[in-house]
């Protein structure tokens, strides 16, 4: 039997297999039947400053505006005060979720304002938030602002809401860092506790017949994993952060193989989407029998073993990929 | 023995809360109705059982919704009988509806306490404002009638009347002046739950519920009694009545006891040796009561007794309360019963008088005089009072006479003097003149609560709003003062006058009222140092004639900078405070914070920091204009109407424009309430930022602009090329594409600038893209203040612009779109949904239509003045349009058409008689029935060449036709409502008349909700919505209207969406139209009840398709003889989850966010009723119906 127990963040897990965040958190029976299946921990969807925000003016604009302009109706919709706009939905979901379940419930935020991240980061923290996840978001649009003022920026922010809250913090990266070690080594210096990689967004697209923008999230598929494989096994050598890998992880293979490049924690979601929050228990399952077959006894063996510095072929992670690819077919291929 | 409880801190509010707060703690059912001004006691009623707040024995009332108010009365009737504490809320013609339980209740001597913001009754117009002809109309059913006059007193008053019905049963009307008192926000010392108690005696409660039906002791109510009984038996209840006012008065005795606050049946103020005394009740009391003091202070012997007790009336009461020494009196009602020897009060007070001297009781009869002042809200001031005191000592004094009025037909009117002004200065009085989008009045009563509840000082709120429900504008009276407020009046000489808005000061005199001295507080975007040459050369006459003191602000910058878009709520509420010096600055900023956290905070930071940030800049964005010795101006403020308007235009409606229709005399109105169509298109009001800019090079001519636009101010054009010698310059057209049949000629799209209301619809339609910048459409948004001249330039020859013909053309939605809308620039709500309904109909018949239209929305943009939307063709013909009542529209709308049909008829027998004498030709066209679209011109024209030649014929029957030929032309008759009327109020009427065979449609624009009085829930509320009654989400289904009168068989039924599927509205209309029985079209009207931008509501009501909550389908049973299954579905199997359309409505979306359990469940409740909705009309559309047999 091979011992899957794990510590992330401080915290201590029976399982590696998390279920990372995603509107599956917003069915409290669902959590509770990934649970049973065997998950370790449960990180909640993100609570988003900026929609919150624009959903309180939202409302200000078209309800409040009716308000007192009308002689025959005071209002033209229910009194207003029976419903909050605010993180209060987000928290009463939060505490539902910690009485249905043993395991830590992290919370997940992605702020605009730094008065914002600070204050929802306390407002989770108080109501019981295990552990804060922090989405870094930013698609730069200007040409003026450098990327090391992006990142500073970023860290500023980290720190402060690190320092403002006792809970553990970790930090869902995107790619596109141009020297992700080095960030996250500072990012490990303003009080991060662990980083994950990669958050996925939605992706633009371009209608043909309306000449307009489209916006779709798809669910992520294994074909995404490698691009975290390389970060975690660079990150896994180079940085003492816990490490969490999301996106891409569909099976207990793909678990292991993110385990094997450091991975601490790896997060389910889109896989728990598409076959249901029981599907824990099936990776669960296989990665419980690959480890055993490869005679690992507990899943805190086989981390990091792949990572940069572990690996039987270090360049492998380094050496860019388009040359090896080259390079393995011709040797195969024999052409001269 | 009572105690006297500790009262309750101040709190400021008007008498709607009051009066709520009181009856719903004394109650245990409450059954409402909503209607204009007392919607709002119900309202607060059900936003506190929503909350669960208990009433005085701890239980939550059960607050219920009726269908009307008859429904209200006969739930309250039952519960009444069933042993519950139980009251009611009305108004007006909600009060009439009641009338006959109220009788019942009556007659039954239950213990019943209910609440009237006494309103205008309908007579030759709806009124919303407040008089006493509604109660009036009660005095006859047995209830005692109890008038307050303020807030305070109607608190007090409720509680008088709760407590003393149960003592007396005797039920009791409690009134108070809709809007003056319903409305008007003062200090208000609130009742504790304690004081209460003890007002109401446990034993008599305990005694109401031992009378309630009870099979443990069963009795019967309500027999059939025969002439040897019924009259003895209705005595005995006399007693009951007879003791009525010494139970009304030892409980006013308690209350005193209990809170120090006095009330008698009749209470004098003024010398106690008047000789000159005004009887009346209600809100007038206060203003002659403020009157008799300043008179007093003169030297004169008047007083005022105010009328608590109307009914049962009390003699001996009203000779305790009146000074013997009274010489004349004179007895004021807020009322006219068109032919009494004289109004309610004065009968009643002569009756009683006559009677006391007959007696002995009072030594001689004092000279009595009866007058009617105030009614629907017109204003009852001080000069008025001290007329009426003056003509009592005239040496003629008029024995009847009207007071506020100018009456120059039967010369009833008192002059009064306009010029007196009889308040005090230490009174802080200011005026503020904003939008209704901006914030104005909220703020307002924000300032109210701030003073009135943290400062020693009294404060009083009144706030007018005009009909319109897109651009509004709104004038805010407030008062603050060391001494209690009586001034029930507009404000007539302000210290400060704000103006929020530049350009009202261009529509009206906003600063007629601006004291010498005053502060003036302008609200612009234009710099300080700019704005005086901007001014009217009347506003700067204005500013230097009263002296007064200019400030500026740019508001609108202020909040836009903070991130509140036009909000300038807060930024004003700073102004108002740094300039009005009420409270010291410190002091009142951090009022000003802790209100914005408390109104704002409810639904989290954003709304609070970003008024904060507004609160914080805006001290410094404020300056003071230097005002020269004298204007400087050449720039006239512009007429409010075109100078070459209609007569009727110029005499009467530009001076309702002005603000100036209380100057108008009685001559100047027909008498009989009738009013000319047409009248909109003289009301520019310019209210857009931003107006649609037409880009013919990317337009694609397919017209969706024209047909989606609310207010017919964005229309389309097809024309011969040969009209365009004349036009101006930048006029827009190109050669039409789009139409074989009408190849050369010229098409334009052409916004009506100052028609416009800036929603953006057009746009958002608008299908052409430049293909080089995307986010250039063939419509652009462009400021006004920069297209105005042009654009205006351009409608105007747009206008004159005479349409190709386009009769023979199909009419499909893009021909219906290019034919003229004879409704036009309708006040109603930017992005409104019902108005693109109401504008295809006239584009469809509206030469030959008649509209019955129920009250609502659709009623008051159709229908409130100053001016009126629909509208005339060029050759004088339109839609003639006439609104009856709430719940009768559609027998209206059938007695229509039975009359209609009557002189059809007889049309036709004379043209029997005559036809010998005709052309045969001519008598066998005028024979022929309804053909196509060319039929209605050529009939016309028909009709014109037989009243020709009938010219020449003397006989008496000639004579006859000639008069009754205009029926030769068919009559379109189109019943229009709301969902409030034939889903619930109207059904029954609704029902009987699709049940009836004959040729009416009925169109009915469903918003789902009471969109008029504020969003209560409707039977046409669909699952799942949030609306009032309903906070909670409506468990229920939507009612299926159309199936039901499709269960009929023979009612043409269609369900329609026009903003998404205007195809098979049109289709739909014109089927309805040719169907030759009942037609009925269910019309899916968005509406900002529903809580969202309605810039989105064309995607939005696609999405309501698309998910299958609104199925499209068209009913005809002409389908059946053809073999045909009489349902067609124009919708495809829902394909969207409902869950997509219900996320992106606010009524939806605050469901889930209160309570996201229920919000699943009532979400998979929506999704089952779709399905089974949806299989139920897919096997419908399947079903082979066998056709009726003739039976001859």
């Amino acid at each position: 039997m091979v011992d899957l127990s794990t510590s992330w963040l401080g915290l201590s897990l029976v399982s590696p297999l998390i279920v990372g965040a995603s509107p599956l958190s917003k069915d409290t029976d669902a959590v509770a039947a990934a649970v049973e299946a065997g998950a370790g921990a449960v990180i909640m969807y993100s609570l988003f400053e900026e929609q919150l925000a624009a959903e309180q003016m939202a409302a200000h604009r078209f309800l409040d505006i009716r308000t007192d302009s009308d002689a025959e109706a005071r209002t033209f919709m229910p009194d207003l005060d029976v419903f909050s706009l605010d993180a209060e939905p987000y928290v009463r979901q939060l505490e539902r979720l910690r009485k249905r379940v043993t395991i830590p419930v992290i919370a997940s935020l992605n702020g605009t304002t730094a008065g914002g991240w600070t204050r929802y980061a306390k407002t989770l923290e108080s109501a019981g938030a295990s552990a804060l996840e922090l989405n870094l978001y930013e698609i730069a649009t200007s040409a003026e602002e450098e990327g090391a003022e992006v990142e500073q920026r970023q860290l500023d922010l980290v720190e402060t809401i690190a320092r403002a809250v006792a809970i553990p913090v970790t930090v869902k990266l995107s790619p596109f860092y141009s020297a992700l070690p080095a960030f996250v080594r500072r990012l490990a210096g303003v009080g991060a506790r662990g980083v994950a990689v990669f958050n996925r967004f939605y992706q633009p697209d371009v209608d043909l017949d309306t000449l307009g923008v489209d916006r779709h999230l798809v669910l992520s598929t294994s074909s995404e994993l490698p691009l975290r494989l390389h970060a975690l096994a660079i990150l896994g050598a180079r940085s003492k952060l816990d490490l969490a890998c999301t996106g891409g992880v569909h099976t207990g293979r793909d678990a292991a193989k993110a385990i094997l490049c450091g991975a601490h924690v790896v997060q389910l979601a889109s896989a728990l989407l598409q076959h249901g929050p029981a599907h824990v228990a099936v990776v669960r399952a296989e990665l419980e029998a690959w480890l055993g077959e490869k005679g690992y006894r507990t899943s805190t063996e086989a981390r990091g073993v792949l990572n940069l510095d572990g690996a039987p072929d270090p360049e492998a992670w380094e050496r860019l990929n388009y040359t090896q690819i080259l390079a393995g077919w011709r040797s195969s291929g024999g052409v001269p | 023995m009572s105690a006297v409880v500790t009262s309750p801190a101040p709190r400021t509010m008007d008498a709607n809360e009051a009066v709520a707060d009181v009856a719903y703690r004394a109650s245990e059912v409450i059954a409402i109705y909503p209607i204009t001004p007392s919607s709002i006691m119900g309202e607060h009623a059900d936003a506190w059982a929503a909350e669960a707040r208990p009433n005085l024995w701890g239980a939550v009332p059960d607050v219920v919704e009726m269908q009307s108010e008859g429904g209200a009365a006969g739930a309250v009737h039952g519960a009444l009988q069933g042993g519950a504490l139980t009251t009611t809320f009305t108004a007006s013609q909600g009060l009439l509806l009641m009338l006959p339980d109220l009788f019942k209740v009556a007659g039954e001597l239950t213990a019943f306490c209910m609440h009237v913001a006494a309103r205008t009754v309908a007579t030759h117009a709806l009124s919303i404002f407040g008089d006493h002809s509604d109660v009036m109309a009660a005095r006859t059913t047995g209830v005692a009638l109890l008038a307050s006059g303020s807030a305070q007193e109607a608190q007090d008053l409720a509680a008088i009347g709760h407590a003393t019905t149960l003592l007396a049963r005797v039920p009791i009307l409690h009134f108070f002046d809709g809007f003056r008192t319903s409305h008007e926000i003062t200090r208000v010392v609130p009742l504790a739950d304690e004081t209460l108690r003890q007002l109401l005696d446990p034993a008599a409660i305990a005694a109401h519920r031992a009378r309630a039906l009870d099979p443990d002791a069963p009795v019967i109510r309500g027999t059939a009694q025969n002439p040897d009984t019924y009259f003895q038996a209705r005595e005995a209840a006399e007693p009951f009545y007879t003791r009525f006012p010494d139970l009304l008065a030892a409980t006013m005795d308690r209350f005193e006891a209990l809170t120090g606050r006095r009330y008698r049946p009749f209470d004098y103020e003024g010398d106690p040796k008047a000789e000159r005394v005004i009887v009346l009740m209600g809100s007038g009391a206060e203003c002659a009561h403020e009157t008799v003091e300043y008179l007093r202070g003169k030297g004169e012997r008047v007083g005022v007794l105010k009328v608590r007790l109307f009914r049962p009336f009390s003699l001996a009461h009203l000779l305790s309360a009146l000074p013997r020494s009274v010489q004349a009196l004179t007895v004021l009602d807020r009322t006219k019963e068109a032919g009494a020897a004289g109004e309610p009060l004065l009968q009643e007070l002569t009756t009683a008088l006559v009677e006391a001297v007959a007696a002995g009781s009072l030594p001689m009869l004092p000279r009595l005089a009866g007058g009617r002042y105030g009614l629907a809200s017109k204003e009852f001031t001080p000069a008025m009072v001290k007329a009426v005191f003056d003509d009592m000592r005239a040496p003629s004094p008029r024995r009847r006479f009207t007071v506020g009025i100018r009456d120059d037909v039967s010369g009833s009117s008192l002059p009064w003097d306009e010029a007196l002004d009889i308040e005090p200065d230490d009174v802080s009085r200011a005026l503020f003149f904003g939008l209704g989008a901006d914030g104005t009045v909220s703020a307002n009563k924000a300032t109210i609560k701030i003073i009135g509840e943290r400062t020693p000082l009294f404060a009083q709120g009144h706030f007018e709003y005009d009909s319109r429900k897109a651009g509004s504008t709104t004038v805010s009276h407030l008062r603050f003062g060391p001494r209690p407020i009586r001034s029930t009046y507009g404000i007539r000489r302000a210290q400060l006058v704000a103006v929020h808005d530049p350009e009202l000061l261009e529509r009206r005199d906003v600063l007629g009222a601006a004291m010498p001295g005053a502060t003036v507080l302008l609200n612009t975007a234009v710099s300080p140092e700019r704005v005086w040459e901007t001014l009217t050369r009347e506003t700067q006459d204005s500013l230097v004639r009263h002296r007064c003191r200019l400030f500026v602000i740019d508001g609108y910058g202020v909040a836009e900078r903070a991130g509140l878009g036009g909000r300038i709520n807060t930024v004003m509420q700073v102004c108002f405070f740094a300039l009005s010096r009420v409270l010291p600055m410190d002091e009142a900023m951090g009022h000003v914070r802790r209100s914005i956290e408390e109104t704002w905070g409810r639904r989290g930071p954003e709304v609070v920091r970003r008024n904060v940030v507004a609160l914080d800049a805006a001290l410094d964005a404020l300056h003071e204009v230097e005002i020269p010795l004298a204007a400087t101006a050449a720039r006239h403020r512009a007429p409010v109407v075109p100078e070459d308007a209609p007569d009727f235009v110029q005499r009467v409606t530009r001076l309702l424009l002005e603000g100036r229709g209380n100057d108008l005399p009685v001559s100047a109105f027909p008498p009989d309430g009738t009013w000319p169509t047409g009248t909109s298109k003289f009301e520019k009001r310019a209210i857009a930022r931003d107006i649609p800019i037409w880009q013919p090079d990317l337009c694609v001519q397919c017209n969706f602009c024209s047909m989606i636009c609310p207010h017919a101010a964005i229309q389309t054009k097809v024309f011969a090329p040969s009209q365009l010698a004349g036009a101006p310059d930048g006029f827009r057209s190109v050669p039409e594409t789009f139409e074989p049949a009408l190849a050369g000629m010229q098409y334009a799209v052409q916004v009506a600038p100052e028609d416009c209301t800036g929603c953006g619809l057009c746009i958002e339609v608008c299908p052409a893209k430049d293909r080089l910048a995307p986010k250039r459409k063939a419509l652009v948004s462009s400021p006004l203040a920069e297209h105005g001249d042009q654009e205006r330039a351009s409608f105007a020859f747009f206008e004159n612009l005479q349409s190709a013909p386009i009769a023979a053309l199909p009419i499909d939605k893009r021909t219906a779109a290019l034919r003229l809308p004879l409704f036009e620039f309708s006040g109603a709500c930017a992005g409104c949904g019902e108005t693109p309904y109401l504008r295809l109909l006239t584009q469809l018949f509206g030469d030959h239509l008649l509209i019955a239209n129920a009250t609502g929305c659709s009623s008051i943009y159709g229908g409130n003045l100053p001016t009126t939307p629909y509208t005339k063709n060029a050759a004088g013909q339109g839609p003639a349009w006439v609104n009856s009542l709430f719940e009768d529209n559609a027998e209206v709308g059938l007695g229509l058409r039975l009359a209609v049909d009557m002189e059809a008829r007889r049309a036709r027998q004379l043209l029997a008689q005559v036809a010998p004498r005709l052309p045969a030709a001519l008598v066998d066209a005028l024979a022929q029935a309804h053909g196509d679209e060319a039929f209605y011109a050529a009939r016309r024209e028909q009709v014109r060449e037989l009243v020709t030649l009938l010219g020449a014929d003397a006989s008496p029957e000639a004579a006859a036709l000639r008069e009754a030929s205009r029926a030769l032309v068919p009559r379109s008759v189109w019943i229009v409502g709301g969902d409030g009327w034939a889903y619930d109020i109207g059904y029954g009427g609704l029902d009987h008349v699709l049940a009836s065979h004959r040729k009416v449609n009925v169109l009915v624009l469903d918003t789902e909700v009471y969109s008029n009085t504020g969003g209560q829930q409707s039977k046409a509320t669909p699952l799942g919505a949030s609306a009032k009654f309903a906070t909670a989400g409506k468990a229920t289904r939507k009612k299926d209207l159309g199936l039901m009168a499709m269960s009929y068989g023979h009612v043409y039924v269609a369900e329609v969406a026009m903003q998404s599927r205007s195809a098979q509205t049109v289709q739909a209309f014109l089927e309805a139209e040719a169907h030759p029985g009942p037609s009925l079209i269910v019309a899916h009207s968005p509406c900002i009840a529903h809580g969202y931008d309605l810039v989105a509501s064309a995607t939005q009501q696609k999405r309501a398709v698309d998910c299958g909550m609104w199925p499209l389908y068209r009913f005809d049973p002409r389908r059946v003889d053809r073999g045909e299954a009489p349902l067609v579905l124009d919708s495809k199997a829902p394909k969207l989850d409902v869950a997509t359309y219900m996320q992106s409505e606010a009524r939806f979306r605050m469901v889930e966010l209160r309570d996201p359990a229920r919000y699943a469940m009532l979400l998979e409740a929506a999704r089952d009723g779709v399905r089974q909705r949806h299989a139920l009309y897919e096997q419908l559309s399947r079903i082979h119906v066998p056709a009726e047999t003739n039976h001859g």
